[in-house]
């Protein structure tokens, strides 16, 4: 697909700025009224999801060019999904984040490219991850845990933890943890250690269309070779990207892909996890947006008047994982869950994705700083989250702010539950 | 002016009115004078009887600088809005008083100015509707007069907005060309728009400028109104008055639900003595009404209507008891003596003779401005401790309370009655009056309606809104020959 | 050179606008700023751009707002501000330059005694309301839906909603407000130019409110409002409530006391019966009619497209067209009580039929739908975009005849495959302020992306205006085009005339774009181009047409010289 399959999604925009609002059934507050960041941020129209399929459409006919501030507005989106999930409410016929989808790819043809996202790409070619650490350390985390090797020992679960996971020093308690969870268990589990590499979901997400087919070609192939039937991850970023991105460029995985908060799930739902100790605590949930909205699976393109098509193609985010999770908390004796306004579907997004962490620091923390101060209104002790990307922004926006709220995993409470040490 | 001046004006005058309908005897005169002898005698009086009379008069007035001055009611003319210049032309409207239509379907009428409130009940109860009335109006009050300055209507829940219940009116700017407003504008004429369902209900407009507005509330300064459209309401087949007799600061916590609900028609809340005087007719039956009262009465009417009248009544009456209960007052049926029965023909038409604010002591001075709810209570102190001050007897001013936008804004009236055959008493009166004009308008009282005295005052406030309001009248009346020196438009 | 031959703006007016709202609050960047060209709405044009502004800013508060303002009016430059900015009104003339006031999004002050709220322009109706549901208090919502700006309905577009039986209309709800001149003085109108209180906005003397705007506002054509104390209405449940779910998904329950039902009337005639006494029982509190065939292609335009073919199906859904909508809110059982059995009485005496939509599920979506007012872009899902004609708000009976005439219209394009077939006669109707007026539109749909469409809109919207001249309504929304004004001045009492006075008043260079206010140019984005037309209407029908209804009220003396 290109920019120009989507013109008329783009002539039909109606302008009518839902894009920019919480569906409005489920606007439960003027703070917290709004859904997309950028525009929230950054105010001109252009910055919202219509704005963007405004732009991409002057560029298409001629009215503009690509420029350098252009591609600046483009890239200033985490891709969350939000403005798509308001629009689809009174739309059938507009996919809103394919366009924004190809409008990256129309900056990197046209070279329009952020030199943050540059270097970034050399990290990738260098050492397979977005971080610039080497890849021979990426396998580090699992020392001593003594999962399986995927390369060479048989597995029933393929366990994927991505990139910050795997590097992440502040983090590696939780995947570790995760691990040890799974095992629990029962589940025989492996992992490609110092063999996996990023899933590729960034590049994508950047318009790289050639290096993402070429990582989720490498994905599939160690998937294949693994004969592991189940692909578990807890990177919700990596998530979304095998259940959405992998199939609609033909690399679908030939297993089941979970991620940890719907395997843990059906482990306590059929009583292979125990969870025990009561962990007392009030918290609040994020949804990540890849976990939520952004992992709805890809089914198939659909030719023509996108308002004929079956329902069962139009990405709306109801298909997320939203139950799992909250399920999970729900176990746990002693946890009590106050939602915030915007849960769900409708989630505001932690400020991470999209390349804004890369690009525009400054506007992540802000956007996770916006998410903290709505989790802080609930009363909640702590915040509680399924994605690393959303933690690290979180703790650090956190740290920066003066924001006094602790971010834990899903599986760090789980964990205590279960007196797993 | 000149005696030849004068008779040449006459002349012209008679020229578009006929010679009869040109007066300047001074008996005549007078009667458009304020009551208290201060100010001029204009110099003659005209009296149209439609508006190509009315226009040509204005088309006179551009031409050779005369200053008209538009009136429909009868005298007395307490206020001073119509109070003449020397040398002005008063232009009586009050022989223009055909109520043109009365639609029962669609609740409304058709006006002139010179049509008074009594009449328009009494026509309008006919077909089963019912005229919404400010307190007591005066035997001789325009309708039209009363709606174009906008005076508080005593139902608050009809009254959606600042404007009514006047609705489309056709009138003649200052410049001598004639306008309709809102729906009536056109296309077509009244007969046409009749004939295709209008009946000239929207105010607004046409397009993009409210010229109704324009022309409400300007004391006769941006043009004449020649006919109005005014909303009328279902006459209720079960009505019922009562009354909650308590202190200002329970009836105001009991106020703000009924009136959020809109529970309530007529909802007003008078002292003592506004109350008697209000309800009696002499002045002893007043005093000795308004001694019995402590504190403020409530007088608030109940309806229903068409269908199910009395369920409708029964409904409110329980629910209104609920919210007096919390409120800790008490619904009745009289006030000390004074029975619902008695309140109702008292509310129902204009007041009789004396007029009630007369009733008292023979003269008033009314103190009027916007305020809310909530903020009456320091006015009626402050208004207390300046009688006080000033040694005018507390029982002798009237505090009317009037909620008006479904009770968002108050009305805020004190009525300071004096004897005006004692040129003490009136002198008393008078130096209170100013002085508590000027307190209420420091405490922030919202004089929207600046009569006389008040304009500068009220004015100084607000140099940006002159300027607009200037702006304004360049359009209307470019040549300032419409009731001259009023509000803030006085000469250089 | 005139202002609107400046396509960019000189550096050093750049740099000076720059200085008042920050680097961050500025943009001339093309594709940014085609993000303000974007207008499909009520456009006529098939491309659906409006010109390109020459650069966008930001004001963050009034004072910057005066001073953006002033800088135009130093250097001659086309100015428009907007606050939600939909509709092709919103567009500034290529050259000038764009007002987005998004950044003045806060709620003032809420009083919920005295039932007023003060907002800035970028403060929306659901964002308002949302403050208000637990405090037992609710605002008008617009029929633009409930993402529109509450400002810029009360000071400066139109305002009708499906809540005027209870909560009446956006301009009708204003108080004080707050202005910024076009020559960027400071206006602060009633009440709160004398003590900075916001419960009163007419007066002294004359209301300003009525040079501010009519029937509808200037749309940006006389100088930019930024602040505005809006009227706030009874809600008579208890908050708001949480359920899950965002359209047809979204089952919540409805709250005590508060009802929604159907009422199919059996024809116009019935419709208009009831109507009148629904009014004067006085007991509405949200109502519209809502023809079947607009809810069937909101929820399931699949099916409403397929639909035309099965005429048996069509005819069953014509035959419940005249359906209103219609919620009652009581504050105790005993009035719920009266309420239903009013509403009920006056449907049996109308030959009306009532359906409880409470006891189905789709009642809680309707009920919120409507409470929320997050039904109206339901209207884009059917082909992508609508029209609307007429606007007219006068009495029931014009209404319903006005209403006729439309569907009449309609249903010839229709016919030849020129816009969407809504399957039924589609007026957007509701009675305002407890029956004193009624609100009437007759809705289009249609798919911006189909040039015939487009067409076939234009050639409605045009014989619409004819029919409502020959029918003595206004023109309703279609006098935002400046022909159309230059048109039917003359029919109604020549008021553009006046209205051109005031804005050379109050605007003396003519810097705020008039183009949907005053102006009669002829601009090609909003033309109505008659004679390129294709509709129904001979000339010379046309022509007396207008003849008969040119005014009574004779034309300004100062035109006639």
């Amino acid at each position: 697909m290109a920019l120009t399959d989507y013109v008329r999604d783009m002539r039909g925009c109606s302008r009518c700025s839902s894009c920019k609002w919480v569906p409005f059934n489920q606007v439960k507050s003027w703070r917290n009224a709004m859904n997309c960041p950028a525009i929230t941020r950054f105010n001109f129209h252009a910055y919202s999801g219509s704005g963007k399929m405004n732009m991409g459409l002057s560029h298409l006919q001629g009215r503009s060019e690509l420029t350098e501030g252009a591609a600046d507005i483009i890239y200033h989106c985490q891709l969350c999904g939000a403005c798509e999930v308001s629009c689809k409410v009174y739309r059938d016929d507009i996919d809103l984040t394919d366009v924004l989808l190809e409008l990256r790819a129309t900056c990197v043809e046209e070279g329009q490219l952020m030199v943050e996202h540059m270097a970034m790409l050399d990290f990738l070619k260098r050492d397979d991850n977005p971080l610039g650490e080497p890849k021979s350390t990426r396998g580090d985390w699992t020392e001593g845990l003594g999962l399986k090797d995927i390369n060479r020992e048989p597995a029933d679960v393929m366990f994927h933890a991505g990139c910050r996971f795997s590097y992440d020093p502040d983090l590696r308690e939780i995947v570790r943890g995760t691990a040890r969870l799974l095992q629990s268990s029962g589940a025989v589990v492996g992992v490609a250690g110092g063999e996996e590499s990023c899933c590729g979901g960034r590049v994508y997400e950047l318009g790289y269309r050639g290096e993402a087919a070429n990582y989720a070609e490498d994905m599939l192939s160690r998937v294949k070779a693994s004969g592991a039937t189940t692909l578990v991850t807890g990177c919700s970023d990596c998530y979304a990207h095998f259940k959405y991105a992998y199939p609609r460029i033909g690399k679908e995985l030939p297993v089941e892909v979970l991620h940890v908060t719907e395997y843990l799930d059906r482990a306590i739902t059929e009583g292979r996890l125990r969870l025990r100790d009561s962990v007392p605590m009030k918290v609040t949930y994020h949804d990540p947006c890849h976990l939520g909205r952004m992992s709805e699976p890809f089914i198939c393109d659909w030719e023509g008047d996108k308002l004929l098509r079956p329902m069962s193609l139009k990405r709306t985010g109801k298909g997320g994982i939203y139950d799992p999770p909250r399920r999970v908390l729900s176990s746990i004796p002693g946890v009590r869950l106050e939602e915030m306004e915007r849960i769900r579907e409708y989630s505001w997004c932690c400020g991470a994705g999209g390349g804004v962490l890369e690009c525009d620091p400054e506007f992540a923390a802000w956007t996770a700083g916006e998410r903290l101060q709505e989790a802080i209104s609930t009363g909640a002790e702590a915040m509680v989250t399924a994605c690393p990307w959303c933690e690290r922004l979180f703790k650090d926006a956190a740290g920066e702010s003066g924001l006094d709220l602790p971010v834990y995993d899903i599986t760090q409470i789980v964990l205590r539950s279960t007196g797993t040490r | 002016m000149a005696v030849k001046a004068v008779e040449d004006l006459k002349e012209r005058l008679a020229g578009i009115v006929g010679e009869t309908s040109v007066n300047d005897d001074r008996n005549d005169l007078l009667q458009y004078a304020r009551p208290d002898g201060d100010g001029h005698l204009p110099t003659c009086v005209v009296r149209p009887v439609n508006p190509e009379q009315v226009t040509a008069l204005v088309v006179l007035a551009n031409e050779t600088g005369l200053n008209l001055v538009p009136v429909s009611s009868g005298p007395p003319h307490a206020r001073g809005g119509t109070a003449p210049e020397s040398g002005a032309v008063m232009v009586d409207l009050s022989a223009m008083d055909r109520i043109v239509r009365m639609d029962r379907r669609n609740k409304v009428a058709i006006v002139e100015p010179g049509v008074t409130f009594g009449r328009l009940a009494s026509e309008a109860s006919k077909v089963g509707l019912k005229a919404l009335m400010p307190l007591l109006p005066r035997q001789r009050k325009s309708v039209l007069a009363s709606y174009l300055e906008r005076e508080p209507i005593i139902i608050p829940k009809y009254h959606w907005d600042a404007t009514d219940p006047l609705l489309c009116m056709e009138v003649v700017f200052g410049t001598g060309d004639m306008f309709r407003t809102g729906s009536a504008a056109g296309p077509g004429s009244l007969e046409q728009q009749w004939e295709h369902g209008e009946a000239q209900k929207n105010p607004m407009g046409p397009g993009q400028t409210d010229f109704g507005r324009l022309v409400q509330g300007a004391q006769g300064t941006m043009g004449i109104v020649t006919w109005g459209s005014v909303k009328l309401e279902v006459m209720p087949s079960e009505h019922r008055i009562y009354f909650v007799n308590d202190s200002l600061e329970r009836l105001i916590e009991f106020a703000y639900p009924v009136l959020r609900r809109k529970m309530a028609d007529e909802f007003l809340i008078l002292d003592g003595t506004a109350f008697a005087t209000t309800m009696r007719g002499g002045a002893a039956e007043i005093g000795d009404l308004a001694g019995r009262i402590p504190g403020y009465v409530l007088v608030l009417g109940i309806s229903g209507y068409e269908y199910f009248p009395g369920e409708r009544v029964t409904y409110l009456v329980n629910d209104m008891a609920d919210l007096a209960k919390e409120a800790g007052v008490a619904l009745t049926r009289s006030a000390a003596g004074v029975d619902h029965l008695e309140a109702e023909r008292a509310l129902s038409g204009p007041s009789g003779e004396p007029y009630y604010k007369h009733r008292m002591k023979g003269g008033s001075r009314d103190l009027f401005f916007l305020t809310t709810l909530d903020r009456v209570p320091a006015f009626t102190a402050a208004m207390e401790s300046l009688a006080q001050e000033h040694g005018h007897p507390v029982g002798e001013i009237g505090t009317y309370i009037q909620p008006i936008q479904h009770g968002r804004t108050v009305h805020l009236e004190f009525d300071i009655y004096f004897d005006p055959g004692s040129a003490k008493d009136a002198a008393r009166a008078g130096g209170l009056f100013s002085a508590a004009a000027k307190a209420c308008q420091e405490m922030g009282g919202f004089f929207s309606r600046p009569y006389g005295p008040w304009a500068d005052m009220a004015f100084e406030a607000c140099p940006d809104t002159v300027d607009a309001l200037l702006k304004v009248k360049r359009v209307l009346d470019p040549r300032g020959v419409m009731n001259r020196n009023k509000l803030c438009f006085k000469e250089a | 050179m005139k202002p609107e031959e400046l396509q960019k703006l000189p550096p050093e007016v750049y740099k000076e606008l720059e200085e008042v709202v920050g680097p961050e609050n500025i943009s001339e960047e093309p594709a940014l700023l085609d993000g303000y060209a974007w207008q499909p709405t009520f456009n006529s044009s098939p491309d659906l751009w409006v010109p390109r502004c020459a650069a966008a800013v930001l004001p963050g508060s009034t004072e910057e707002v005066q001073a953006v303002v002033r800088i135009c009016n130093k250097h001659n430059i086309l100015y428009k501000a907007h606050s939600t900015g939909w509709g092709t009104f919103n567009a500034v003339k290529a050259g000038g330059i764009v007002l987005d006031m998004r950044r003045m999004n806060r709620i003032v002050e809420i009083d919920e005694k005295n039932m007023y709220a003060v907002v800035e322009p970028y403060v929306s109706g659901i964002s308002l309301q949302a403050e208000l549901l637990s405090r037992g208090l609710n605002c008008h919502m617009i029929g633009a839906g409930c993402g529109a700006s509450l400002l810029a309905s009360a000071t400066s577009g139109v305002g009708d909603g499906w809540d005027g039986i209870s909560m009446s209309y956006s301009p009708r709800n204003v108080l004080g407000v707050e202005w910024v001149l076009p020559d960027g003085e400071l206006l602060q109108m009633g009440s709160l130019g004398s003590h900075g209180t916001w419960f009163s906005g007419d007066g002294p003397g004359p209301s300003l409110r009525g040079a501010m705007r009519g029937w509808c506002g200037a749309f940006g054509g006389l100088g930019v409002f930024t602040r505005v104390a809006v009227k706030i209405f009874n809600w008579p449940a208890n908050g708001d409530h949480r359920s899950e779910g965002l359209m047809f998904d979204y089952l919540p329950p409805l709250p005590e006391n508060l009802k929604v039902f159907m009422v199919v009337f059996r024809d116009r005639g019935s419709f208009a019966e009831g109507m009148y006494k629904i009014g004067e029982a006085e007991i509405g509190y949200i109502q519209c009619r809502n023809a079947l065939g607009m809810i069937l292609g909101g929820a399931l335009p699949r099916f409403q497209r397929k639909l035309p073919g099965v005429p048996a199906m069509v005819e069953m859904l014509k035959s419940m067209q005249f359906c209103l909508t219609h919620i009652i809110a009581a504050n105790s059982p005993r009035e719920l009580a009266y309420q239903e059995k009013a509403l009920r009485a006056i449907a049996l005496d109308s030959e009306a039929f009532v359906l409880d939509m409470g006891q189905l599920p789709l009642g809680g979506l309707l009920f919120w739908g409507l409470v929320k007012d997050s039904l109206p872009p339901l209207i884009f899902r059917i082909g992508g975009q609508f029209s609307s004609v007429f606007g007219h708000d006068e009495t029931w009976d014009s209404s319903i005849l006005l209403n006729r005439v439309g569907q009449e219209i309609k249903q010839k394009w229709i016919d030849r495959d020129g816009m969407i077939d809504d399957l039924a006669d589609n007026a957007w109707m509701f009675l305002q302020e407890d029956g004193m007026w009624t609100h009437c539109e007759e809705l289009i749909l249609y798919d911006p992306r189909e040039e015939k469409h487009v067409r076939s809109v234009n050639n409605a919207i045009a014989e619409a205006m004819i029919s409502a001249v020959e029918h003595c309504q206004g023109p309703g929304f279609m006098l935002l085009n400046p022909m159309v004004r230059r048109m039917l001045s003359p029919m109604m009492s020549h008021y553009n005339f006046w209205t051109k006075k005031l804005k050379k008043e109050f605007d003396p260079l003519g810097l705020s774009d008039d183009v949907a206010y005053c102006s009669e140019e002829d601009v090609e984005e909003a033309d109505i181009d008659l004679e390129n037309m294709t509709f129904d209407i001979p000339p010379e029908e046309l022509a007396r047409i207008f003849e008969e209804r040119i005014s009574v009220i004779p034309a300004p003396r100062e035109m006639a010289q």
